[in-house]
């Protein structure tokens, strides 16, 4: 119960963020930081599957509706729910798979942590942009686009794990 | 039987994300700038308030600069008025009557804009309530910013002219042979593309684009930006690079206008159709 309150708050926390503030960020000519990213990110690793696909699927749902995307968040971040549990795997051993937790810092390692987000805000800015320019901008612009918004993302994803960590070991 | 379903487990999960990622596409390919609209205007009924909010914030900071402006364009629409004033003592008979207004002008303000998308949008802060209407063309500090797609009550939404979806006609301002169209291809935000010009259009680097008549959003001569660079292609037409003239990352206060025929010209391109 708590975790799903925890969670909760980590969402609206991070939907408020995206919204309010990285929507409206007008820094440079395409950077628009994916925070939202973070929930899907620091999902335990012990969710079933389903779970983590419907949670993307409404994660993708609700920032489609507030950023006025045609299913472009919904296509991006379910392809990445889908991929997570692979994802995992690649980083973590089974055992540490089944015991569950939150794939943060503090369970992977910087190392690790920043491979498996990396790989996670790549896949998912590189699908979101690829559909995005279907018609228009030469693939260099997409590419730029797609690498500046890998690393405002994965910054941004480092630091609300920062806070989130921050909770958990309060709990401890 | 156990390995049976946790294999249909598998398959299940392969065939929800597919038939989830397949709803999607079509919902992706089939949505239009009004779709967009609309869904920007039904989740704008929350986020509205919170933007109206930052907006008056913001606005503070360009009190000053907005000030400025906007007398010196009283000072310039004096000027013009006395024109016509002057003309108007020659020929005193010549009363224009109300009916004539071809246009309607109305403002609003900007409470959300985005600029670093492939498709952005402007939520205004006039809605139907306020007598703003979709297709008004919104205008910022005399050049174009935009268009209104949906209105509900309090708020507004247009389509940005930095949009992938936005299209318009545009011309050298004096020289009524160079139209062509102009549209945004998601490069930079300060820039457009005027493009399809004839290849006897007198074009230079510099000049101003403005809209044409053909436009029933736009009134004509509005303008859109200054050309930045232009190369021949294939030897036939003209493409330009126009660097806008609307500062679209600092939109603040936008003459909103309304072509009053609109529903009627609507209706019979729609009729015909």
């Amino acid at each position: 119960m708590l975790r799903f309150i925890e969670y909760s708050i980590l969402f609206i926390v991070v939907a408020f963020l995206q919204i309010f503030l990285f929507n409206n960020l007008h820094v440079g000519y395409f950077m628009n930081p994916f925070i939202y990213l973070a929930f899907i990110i620091l999902l335990p690793v012990d969710l079933s599957d389903y779970k983590l696909l419907l949670l993307g699927l409404f994660t993708g749902v609700m920032m489609d509706v507030f950023m006025g995307t045609p299913g472009i968040n919904v296509m991006a971040t379910v392809f990445v729910a889908f991929l997570r549990p692979a994802l995992i795997r690649l980083f973590l051993l089974k055992d540490e798979v089944d015991e569950g937790g939150v794939p943060n810092l503090h369970k992977l390692g910087i190392v690790k942590f920043l491979n498996y987000s990396f790989l996670m805000v790549f896949l998912h800015c590189t699908t979101f942009f690829m559909l995005e320019s279907m018609s228009f901008a030469g693939f260099g612009y997409t590419l730029l686009k797609i690498l500046v918004n890998t690393a405002s993302t994965l910054i941004a994803v480092y630091f609300i794990q920062l806070i989130f960590l921050f909770k958990r070991s309060k709990a401890l | 039987m156990y390995r049976f379903f946790l294999f249909l487990k598998r398959i299940g999960y392969v065939f929800l994300f597919i038939v989830i990622e397949v709803l999607a596409f079509r919902y992706y390919s089939d949505s239009s700038g009004y779709s967009q609209a609309r869904m920007l205007s039904i989740s704008n009924s929350l986020t509205g308030g919170v933007y109206s909010a930052f907006a008056d914030v913001r606005q503070y900071f360009y009190l000053g600069s907005e000030n400025k402006k906007l007398t010196e364009e009283v000072a310039n629409l004096r000027g013009e008025l006395a024109k016509y004033e002057e003309y108007g003592r020659f020929f005193p008979e010549l009363k224009l009557p109300d009916s004539l207004a071809v246009y309607e002008y109305g403002t609003a303000k900007v409470v959300n804009n985005s600029i670093n998308r492939a498709e952005n949008f402007m939520i205004l802060n006039k809605g139907i309530n306020h007598g703003i209407r979709p297709n008004s063309a919104v205008v910022s500090d005399g050049a174009v910013a935009g268009y209104v797609m949906e209105s509900n009550n309090k708020f507004s939404i247009a389509m940005s002219i930095l949009n992938t979806k936005f299209k318009t006609s545009g011309k050298i301002k004096g020289d009524n042979n160079s139209s062509g169209s102009v549209f945004w291809d998601a490069k930079k935000y300060d820039e457009v593309v005027f493009s399809e010009v004839p290849k006897y259009a007198d074009i230079k680097i510099g000049d101003t684009v403005v809209t044409t008549e053909f436009s029933s959003r736009f009134p004509e001569g509005i303008n859109i930006g200054t050309v930045k660079s232009f190369e021949l292609i294939n030897g036939t037409y003209y493409e330009a690079r126009v660097e806008l003239l609307a500062r679209m990352g600092a939109l603040n206060n936008m003459v909103l206008i309304y072509y009053t025929d609109m529903d009627d010209k609507q209706e019979l391109e729609d009729s015909y159709r």
